[in-house]
């Protein structure tokens, strides 16, 4: 299912469909690699913690294990979610440590093909940027993938965000 | 035993386990290399150990036998069976001395001249007539029960598994021997089993019968439950005890021994008819093998009783497991008991297999809370009492799981002397080692990963740190450096400290070095304090030896240090003087732990403060005896006439400001009293509920820069709380400015010697003008607000109803007046039985400062002025105040002739009491003197012991553990210290006590209120001392 092709760029690109977890954030859709996700949850109990930094939410037990819960909304700079209204989260792992990412609401997963795929517009909001691992465009909308990793990367930018 | 012999023994009886096996696969398949190496590896291994343990019988048995390995491995002898046959009987020889050395811890007396003779022959390829052998290996030759002559290797091997595998244990194998030599007037001296031949012959026919047993057509199935060699064991055990007379053991064994139900009379009768065969074959005499048989009969009840038990129990599986136990009991019953031992003390487990179990105990315990946070809200549930029982086992489980992962810190400095001895000679230098603490524990895993590091730092401080002796006597240091390692719990971490009184890390040629390598700009070095500059040994690739000697200086030093320990979530921090010394120390936090932690709420959170550092928790109120008041700012509680100072764990985690606590009304707050190290506080919290067995799990590595949290833990109803860290909260709590820096200051200090000034907490307060007046904190006892109704007048004087007493109120300035109404501040102050209030006009602030008295004044009641907060401040002299308020308390006396004195001297002084410490140091310091105050004899002898060095000493004589006599015989004893002049200050002074001080080596003794004499006499003992030198 995945071959090399060249695409009109001149860049090397496996083809091949992959899946994605799908997820909506301040009406924003975005992608986290299905591979990578754990768990989806419905709103917890999150215990917060004083002095964290803003865009920790706090801690919540996981089936016995402890998940630091982020807030996605803080981390990308988006205004926080309206009253009333609570995150469910997707559980991902970052050197051996789970997280809960904190989003709106979870979507669909979908397959999408290699071809789709494509570097991030220069012109991207630098937040975003920096956590966005590309594109993929489909047919009624784009969707931003997630980093995982880069996003969950404190020791080198964590702290100024 | 010593550890060492002990695990030597451990080590080596597996080692010899397993070369008895190879052994054995060695002669079946002479060409395997591989097999041989390995032998070859572990017996030399073994000869190795001996020698170095200095265990010469030993060491020649194994030195011999692995010469013809050795010529085995060169191929310059054929494995034979004659060879191999002699090599195990140096393994058993082997085993017979090590079974020796357990009971005895010395080697036993021996020759086995005999035996090397024969090996150090085959070494040399004598291949002379095999010697005659053992009685096992007489048996070897033919099995009888065969009816052939077998192939040599099959039948050794046979009969080698049968002898090794039932252990005669060696020191068995001697005792039957000289019994039946002393026996051997007749057969029928001495008992059934020395007759009938012993350990050998007995293995043999066990393995006889059990063979013939299980072949036999009907009596196979009663034992075919059994493994061959399980079953082997079972017949030895059962023949071993029959024939020694054990019959409990016997009982025992014969009601395993049956696993299929059936066995009947006639079944046991072809049985034993089977070993009667058996032991004829095996040439045990005719009368001997019909009383062995007749024994038997003993056991027939229970053999075939045993049947109906197995019928009955449904699985043989327990059976079997157990007839193994019991067969091991058997044998241990039946001999002394020796050979169980060994084995029985120490098993070696995989820490996988101990980290499994952590972990699950871990979750029992998180799910046995669980359990009992919901019975606890169900009533009668009859669910209590096993849950009680529950909890109590899993209490009881999880402390030996932790157990089972905790070691002595002192196994990972064990190598440390050694290294430190060689160092000494390498260098030339003297260096003293002194390790404290050895015996605390920490988790197996961290103590791997620190092992290490430690070391490093070690020769760090040995190659780096301590200077040669020439250099050492050039500066005035001892000769010999030291090097104390130290190692202690504090409030949940372990702390672990290098310290060495060497050479410190030079800032200037460090500077240098960071230019040199560019690692900073000379603008950036310039801003940095020499504690910055000093943390650069942990940058990467940093050295600062001129030349790399072979034992540091590689430049892989402190950074890979400070990574390892980082790794396993610890903090390092140094702090080094130039030319004093440097300490380093080690912070471990004790993660994956189960703790005691006290669940406190602040703002609708709760928190778990480890209960290892609370003391104890103090409800305060408005309206209730304790309350919190503030002095300025600083809130404090008075907590048994002492003032504690007080943190709002809603401030400290940014919920409230002070502002909105102070703005509460009817505060009802809770007061956790922690303490970290020597520092005292009160966590003030809104609510307590109880203390919980907490799982603490690490926090998440982006926390990690949050130091008042040690980690995190699931509570009983599932919920995640953070787990405060105390000693977080007190730095925090210190804040304000810097305080990071003073805390360097503090370690700096601790470093410096004997000179350095403390700091000295002062109560600030107005009294008679609008200059401040201070007053050493230590000394206040309590602050009051009294009622000025309440203020009676008797005999002139001011007094007041205080705690079920009369309490004398005096003003602090001539000046003052009290007030008219309302209420009247008052300091009080209490020396033994006296309690004074002093009043003043207002109490202003507490401040901590360096205490700098800048002159004596002559005023009366005043001790000199000090720039306190930036303003000049009257310091009081409390001592002249508690005088008017009782005239017996000192005899007043004025100040009058100037008294010579010795600026700048160093004077230690040693009272128990915090008051006259408290007293006597503004005293001291305002006629000149440097002092240094510490709390008893010990604490002194401890600062010696440190080589801090004073000019003069004064010592209280009454003191609780060691009193001023015994502090001056044990100063004049020769010590470090015992040119200094020594003052003694006593409230016990009379002529006998006088003269007993000069007895017990005191220059001087004064009488303790008397100020003057304590000055005239300090100036005096520095003259001498001046003069004499």
């Amino acid at each position: 299912m995945s071959n090399i092709v060249v695409r009109d760029d001149l860049s090397v690109v496996r083809t091949g469909t992959q899946d994605f977890v799908t997820v909506v954030l301040a009406g924003q859709t975005l992608g986290i690699p299905v591979l990578s996700v754990h768990d989806v949850l419905n709103p917890q109990q999150i215990t917060r913690i004083p002095l964290a930094p803003a865009w920790v939410s706090g801690v919540l037990n996981l089936r016995g294990k402890i998940v630091t819960a982020i807030d996605l909304r803080q981390r990308l700079g988006l205004p926080p979610l309206e009253k009333g209204k609570q995150s469910m989260s997707v559980v991902v792992e970052h050197n051996d440590e789970p997280y809960s990412l904190q989003i709106d609401t979870v979507g669909e997963v979908l397959s999408l093909d290699d071809a789709d795929f494509e570097r991030n517009p220069v012109t991207l909001d630098q937040r975003w940027r920096e956590v966005s691992r590309g594109i993929y465009r489909l047919k009624d909308k784009l969707l931003p993938i997630l980093d995982v990793d880069r996003l969950l990367a404190f020791e080198s930018n964590g702290k100024a965000a | 035993m010593d550890d060492l012999l002990n695990e030597f023994l451990t080590e080596t009886g597996e080692s010899i386990d397993v070369v008895d096996v190879e052994l054995v696969k060695l002669e079946q398949d002479p060409n395997n290399k591989e097999v041989l190496d390995n032998i070859f590896r572990l017996v030399h291994t073994i000869k190795g150990t001996c020698g170095f343990l200095g265990l010469p019988r030993l060491e020649s048995v194994a030195h011999a036998s692995e010469n013809v390995l050795g010529k085995f491995r060169d191929g310059e002898l054929q494995v034979s069976e004659h060879a191999v046959t002699v090599i195990l009987e140096s393994l058993d020889r082997i085993k017979e001395i090590l079974a020796g050395l357990e009971a005895t811890e010395e080697e036993p007396e021996g020759d086995d001249s005999d035996l090397i003779a024969r090996l150090d022959a085959i070494a040399e390829g004598a291949m002379a007539e095999p010697d005659p052998e053992p009685d096992t290996m007489d048996a070897d030759i033919v099995d009888p029960g065969l009816g052939r002559p077998l192939k040599a290797g099959e039948v050794s091997l046979e009969e080698l598994e049968a002898a090794f595998a039932n252990a005669p244990g060696p020191e068995e194998m001697d005792e039957p021997a000289s019994a039946a030599a002393s026996a051997s007037g007749g057969p029928s001296g001495g008992s059934l089993f020395d007759r009938v031949g012993g350990d050998d012959t007995l293995a043999v026919a066990a393995h006889l019968v059990s063979q013939r047993a299980a072949n036999d057509k009907e009596l196979s199935k009663f034992f075919a439950g059994t493994a061959a060699d399980l079953r082997k064991g079972q017949f030895m055990g059962l023949m071993l005890a029959i024939f020694k007379d054990d019959l409990d053991a016997a009982d025992n064994v014969a009601r395993q021994i049956v696993t299929v139900a059936g066995f009947t009379n006639a079944h046991f009768d072809k049985l034993i008819k089977q070993v009667k065969d058996v032991l004829v074959e095996c040439k045990v005499d005719g009368d001997t093998a019909d009383e062995a048989v007749m024994s038997f009969e003993l056991v027939r009840d229970c053999m075939v009783g045993a049947v109906k038990a197995v019928a009955k129990a449904e699985t043989n599986k327990a059976g079997t497991s157990s007839a193994s136990a019991a067969q091991a009991d058997a044998g241990a019953g039946a001999q002394h008991g020796e050979a169980g031992k060994r084995t029985s003390q120490s098993i070696r487990v995989s820490v996988d297999l101990l980290e499994d179990l952590m972990n699950m105990v871990s979750e029992l315990v998180l799910t046995r809370n669980q359990l009992l946070q919901i019975t606890r809200n169900m009533d009668n549930s009859e669910l209590g009492v096993p849950l009680q029982r529950l909890s109590q086992c899993t209490t009881e489980l999880q402390e030996n799981v932790m157990k089972t992962r905790m070691q002595p810190i002192g196994n990972a400095w064990a190598k440390l002397p050694r290294i430190v001895r060689d160092l000494t000679v390498e260098l030339d230098k003297k260096i003293e080692l002194d390790m404290r603490g050895a015996e605390t524990e920490l988790d197996r895993q961290v103590l791997e990963l620190i092992k290490d590091p430690l070391t490093h730092m070690v020769r760090n401080s040995a190659d780096h740190g301590i200077e040669t002796p020439a250099e050492r006597m050039a500066v005035g240091k001892p000769e010999v450096g030291t090097i104390v390692l130290n190692a202690y719990h504090e409030g949940g971490h372990i702390i672990i400290e290098i310290k060495d009184d060497g050479r410190g890390i030079p800032v200037a040629k460090l500077s240098a070095k960071i230019l040199e390598k560019k690692l900073a700009t000379e603008a950036e070095l310039a801003a940095m304090s020499d504690s910055q500059i000093q943390k650069f040994i942990f940058h990467p690739g940093f050295s600062t030896a001129e030349k790399i000697t072979s034992v540091s200086g590689r430049g892989v030093g402190m950074d890979v240090v400070r990574s390892n320990i980082e790794k396993i979530g610890g903090t390092i921090d140094m702090v080094s003087v130039e030319g004093k010394g440097s300490t380093f120390q080690i912070k471990i936090p004790l993660t994956l732990a189960i703790v005691a932690g006290l669940i406190v709420k602040a703002q609708e959170e709760r928190y778990a403060i480890p209960q290892i550092s609370v003391l104890e928790l103090v409800r305060a109120s408005t309206n209730s005896e304790h309350k919190i008041e503030t002095i300025k700012d600083t809130p404090v509680l008075r907590l048994r006439n002492r003032l504690l100072p007080l943190v709002y764990l809603n401030e400290v985690l940014g919920f409230m400001t002070r502002d909105e606590i102070d703005a509460r009304e009817n505060a009802d707050d809770f007061i956790v009293v922690a303490q970290v190290g020597a520092f005292t506080f009160g966590i003030v919290v809104d609510q307590v509920f109880d203390t919980e067995e907490i799982v603490v799990k690490p926090v998440a590595p982006i926390l990690k820069d949050l130091d008042i949290y040690s980690g995190n833990t699931i509570l009983g109803d599932g919920s995640v709380i953070m787990i405060l860290d105390p000693n977080g909260i007190a730095s925090k709590a210190n804040s304000g400015v810097g305080d990071h820096d003073r805390e360097e200051e503090d370690m700096q200090e601790q470093v410096r010697r004997g000179s350095g000034r403390e700091k000295e907490s002062m109560l600030l307060f107005r009294a008679g003008g609008k200059n401040p007046k201070a007053v050493p904190l230590a000394l206040v006892a309590r602050l009051e607000e009294i009622e000025v109704e309440t203020i009676e007048l008797s005999d002139g004087r001011e007094m007041v109803q205080y705690r079920g007493a009369l309490m004398p109120l005096i003003k602090a300035h001539p000046n003052m007046s009290l007030r008219t109404e309302g209420r009247q501040p008052v300091l009080v102050f209490t020396d033994r039985e006296y309690t004074m209030g002093l009043a003043v006009d207002e109490i202003l602030d507490i401040v901590e400062e360096e205490l700098d008295i800048k002159l004596a004044s002559d005023k009366q009641g005043v001790v000199g002025s000090a720039v306190i907060n930036g303003k000049a401040s009257e310091v009081i002299d409390v001592s002249y105040f508690l005088n008017l308020a009782f005239a017996d308390w000192l005899k007043s006396r004025s100040v009058s002739d100037d008294v010579a004195t010795s600026k700048g001297a160093t004077v230690l002084l040693i009272d128990d009491s915090d008051f006259f410490r408290g007293m006597l140091k503004p005293v001291l310091r305002v006629a000149g003197y440097d002092v240094k105050a510490v709390s008893s004899a010990k604490a002194a002898l401890k600062l010696m012991d440190e080589g801090h060095v004073y000019d003069l000493v004064i010592s209280d004589i009454e003191m609780p553990d060691m009193n001023g006599f015994d502090f001056a015989r044990q100063i004049r004893d020769g010590s470090k210290w015992e040119h200094l002049p020594l003052i003694a200050l006593s409230a016990l002074a009379t002529e006998r006590d006088v003269q007993r001080g000069h007895e017990a080596g005191f220059d001087d003794y004064i009488a303790k209120f008397d100020k003057e004499m304590l000055l005239r006499s300090l100036a005096q003992q520095l003259k001498i001392k001046g003069d004499a030198a």
